[in-house]
């Protein structure tokens, strides 16, 4: 067993580090979150050079072939500099979902243009009930003529606001109750979004289908559950890679300023209920990290089960919030504004825990001893 | 003991029903709605404390001959609950709970005469001025100085987290008047009947919910006269800590916690659990907001047998478990309320959450204000003296003495 990265995996991550110090300081991601723009164009160029955006497709797609380990190794970086670029909506769930979708001419064509960096996608999946299962989907899906009738409500959707193509579950109302995945432009007629800014700076949006109609050759699949569970699965092992790279950021961060924070003429650090925070941000960094590493191994291997899946998210997300938490409280007055960095990484863990089913989501399904995703 | 004891309840409550339902404009019941911090939007909530000054009702904790009213503990509590229900926003504490008190046992008649109407009738707004850069926890090291000059002193230094110092027409603060013994003996408190003086600049600070409500204040040589002083030069200490007393038997938190727990109970009744059906029934859920609203039940009996002069209350750490309890609870709650919005909380809605701004939320009332109340409460654990301070406080009082 070997959970370090690889030497080229090693390469990559300190090439994205380098990169991101060198640019994406607290202040100039700042700057980008107070703009109009979503994100920064100049960086997605760099990531297209950089190789990150054809990482997790396969060759014969354009990718490098990457697994989700690859993936892991660059977003543990993306969480320690709070990166708010759509990595996540365009590449690992918009494009993932389309590449799963198999040899479909339509979602080759848009993986294609994702890969050159000529495209943004998003995943229409969340309806907002607290659970990504693709079992809960209730967005229908109709034949009409020679396509589709889509009706319905998807909360959330990271990317929506600027993507270029959606790509959308339904369950098809055939009888077979089964799950499609559609690609929908998102300027067609009867799609309604409605773009909004998340607590942690990224672009989203709630998208409405009122009576969509969408040609059957955009249709890539009826048969989508398999392909969506493996796509989120992925998605949340990368979700907390950023989890944890936060985490990893808050704690290098807090032990610093505990150690020269003086009250009552000593580090704040000497006191023992500071000492005490500090050491179980420690604890909790050191969980999620073991958690993460191993589950990303198994993950590649194709033998994270479910359940090892809903234990990693529940505990990136528990512990997280902690180490949030502690974090604003270690740093009295200034943890809590809007100025220092520590606020913005509770915010990114915040959203973390509540996307793809939050924690306590997550621990009644490891409870349970029967999870889903 | 003796439940209860007093006039008629009904009629007292059905007076401050109708009251209450007649009296608040549409504005002031939007700020109350919300509402997402112990600080309410200040102007509607301003006008509020004018309109209940008017009626009589804005001091209810005040003696009576200073504009307070006379009413029982039960009267209080039917008060704070019919107010707690509405929505309406709760009045800005600093001068009803905080400086008005202290002059009233504290002040020179003439300080009293100045300045306890204006706190009264909601005219003008007091910001507190303690904390520095350099002394949060450590408050007696502060180092802002003010010297003697003539009739005046001359003020120089920094003041932060001087929460909303940016609408407020008046301060009071701690300066350093001596440097000479223990750092707590050289310590002044004064009053500023204006911010609008010479060297004094304002900056707000943004916090984690995205509204400017803390400010920092820098003091260039600002010259206010010595009659502003309340008590002796040099024993300021003695006079801040005289304010903490007044948090001793004064509150009535516990009904603002209650409108959280019905707040997250409303809310769970219209959505759908992750498991399937409504939320409201799910049992775990049940049993997340039953562990709260017990623990705000006790909170609430703390309080009333605090107000009903209990020797609970009497207790030299009581106000540090009072304060621990409140905040405590505050955060707890807001976080499960952020827990029911899930993915809706994550959407920054500032301009929706703005008085008269128009903007309508993207979700419901509830999802618009769960983020911001859960963010803003993180703080509740730091301000007023942080809890690691307050528990300290409550152990050494246990341990003193033996
Ligand atoms: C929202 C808000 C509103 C406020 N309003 C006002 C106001 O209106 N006026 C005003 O004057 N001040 C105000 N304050 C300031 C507040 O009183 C201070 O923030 C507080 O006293 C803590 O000081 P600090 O922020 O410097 O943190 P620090 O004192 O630096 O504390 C940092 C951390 O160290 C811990 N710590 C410090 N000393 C000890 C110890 N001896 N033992 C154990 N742990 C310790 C603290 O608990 C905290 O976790 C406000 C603060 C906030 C956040």
């Amino acid at each position: 067993m070997d959970f370090g990265f690889t030497d080229e995996q090693a390469l990559l991550r300190e090439s994205v580090t380098r990169y991101l110090e060198k640019n994406y300081s607290f202040e100039a991601r700042r700057a980008l979150v107070r703009s109009d723009r979503p994100f920064s164009p100049e960086v997605w160029a760099t990531f297209t050079e950089l190789g990150l955006l054809g990482l997790p497709f396969p060759e014969g797609v354009g990718g490098l072939g990457g697994s989700v380990v690859d993936v892991v190794a660059i977003a543990e970086p993306f969480g320690e500099h709070l990166l708010v670029e759509p990595y996540l909506p365009t590449i690992l769930l918009a494009g993932r979902a389309l590449a799963a979708a198999g040899e479909h001419p339509v979602a080759r064509d848009w993986l294609a243009r994702i890969v050159a960096g000529d495209a943004h996608g998003a995943l229409a999946h969340e309806e907002g009930r607290g659970t990504p299962d693709p079992a809960r989907v209730a967005t229908r899906c109709r034949r009409s003529g020679d396509g589709y009738r889509l009706d319905g409500e998807k909360r959330l959707v990271l990317g929506a606001a600027h993507a270029d193509v959606l790509v959308v579950t339904a369950r098809i109302d055939d009888g077979t109750g089964g799950l499609a995945l559609l690609v929908v432009e998102p300027g067609a007629s009867g799609v309604r979004i409605t773009p909004f800014r998340t607590i942690d700076g990224r672009s989203a949006a709630h998208v409405g289908f009122d009576a969509v109609e969408v040609p059957a050759e955009h249709c890539l699949t009826t048969d989508a559950h398999a392909a969506i569970t493996a796509t989120l699965a992925d998605a949340v092992v990368a979700l907390a890679a950023e989890g944890v790279g936060a985490m990893t950021a808050l704690l290098r961060r807090t032990a610093e300023y505990a150690a020269t924070r003086k009250q009552f003429g000593v580090p704040i650090a000497g006191f023992q209920a500071v000492a005490h925070r500090l050491a179980d941000m420690r604890i909790a960094c050191t969980k999620a990290r073991a958690t993460l590493l191993r589950t990303a191994a198994l993950a590649e291997a194709g033998r994270a089960a479910p359940r090892d899946i809903s234990v990693l998210k529940a505990q990136v997300g528990r512990l997280g919030r902690a180490v949030g938490e502690a974090a604003v409280q270690t740093h009295g007055g200034v943890g809590t504004t809007d100025e220092l960095a520590v606020g913005h990484y509770l915010k990114r863990l915040l959203a973390i825990d509540a996307m793809f089913g939050d924690s306590e989501y997550h621990l009644r399904l490891v409870g349970a001893g029967t999870p889903a995703v | 003991m003796d439940l209860d004891s007093g006039p008629d309840l009904d009629a007292f409550r059905r007076e401050v029903a109708e009251f209450l339902d007649t009296a608040p404009t549409d504005a002031i019941r939007e700020a109350g709605r919300k509402t997402t911090s112990v600080f309410a939007p200040f102007d509607e909530t301003m006008a509020w404390h004018r309109i209940l000054a008017r009626k009589g009702w804005a001091a209810p904790g005040w003696p009576v001959e200073h504009g307070g009213v006379d009413w029982t503990v039960e009267q209080r509590f039917v008060f704070t609950e019919e107010y707690c229900r509405r929505d309406l926003p709760p009045l800005l504490p600093n001068g009803l709970k905080m400086i008005g008190p202290l002059l009233i046992d504290l002040g020179t008649e003439e300080q009293k005469r100045r300045h306890l109407p204006g706190i009264l009738a909601g005219d003008d707004y007091w910001t507190q001025g303690y904390s520095e850069p350099g002394a949060g926890s450590d408050l007696a090291s502060l180092s802002c100085a003010a010297v003697p000059d003539g009739d005046d002193y001359v003020i120089t230094g920094s003041k932060i987290w001087t929460t909303l110092a940016h609408r407020a027409n008046r301060m009071f603060m701690l300066v350093r008047t001596s440097t000479a013994g223990k750092k707590q003996q050289g310590i002044t408190f004064l009053l500023l009947d204006r911010l609008d003086l010479p060297g004094l600049r304002i900056r707000p600070i943004v916090g984690l919910d995205g509204f400017p409500e803390q400010c920092e204040v820098f003091f260039d040589e600002v010259r206010v006269p010595q009659s502003a002083r309340v008590g002796a030069e040099n024993d300021g200490w003695t006079v801040a800590k005289h304010l903490l007393s007044h948090e001793r038997g004064g509150s009535t938190g516990s009904p603002w916690l209650d409108r959280f727990v019905r707040m997250i109970r409303a809310a769970a009744a219209e959505r759908t659990s992750p498991f399937g059906g409504v939320l409201a029934d799910d049992p775990v859920f049940q049993r997340d907001l039953g562990e709260l609203e017990a623990d705000v039940a006790s909170m609430r009996h703390i309080e009333e047998l605090a107000i009903s002069g209990h020797p609970i209350a009497d207790d030299p750490s009581f106000p540090s478990v009072n304060k621990t309890v409140n905040s405590e609870l505050t955060q707890r709650l807001t976080t499960l309320m952020a827990r029911v919005s899930g993915l809706e909380g994550l959407a920054l809605q500032l301009d929706a959450l703005g008085i008269g701004s128009g903007t309508a939320p993207l979700g419901d009332d509830f999802d618009l204000v769960s983020m911001p109340y859960y963010l803003n409460s993180r703080a509740a654990s730091i301000y007023a003296g942080t809890n690691e301070v307050q528990r300290d406080l409550i152990a050494r009082s246990l341990v003193a003495g033996r």
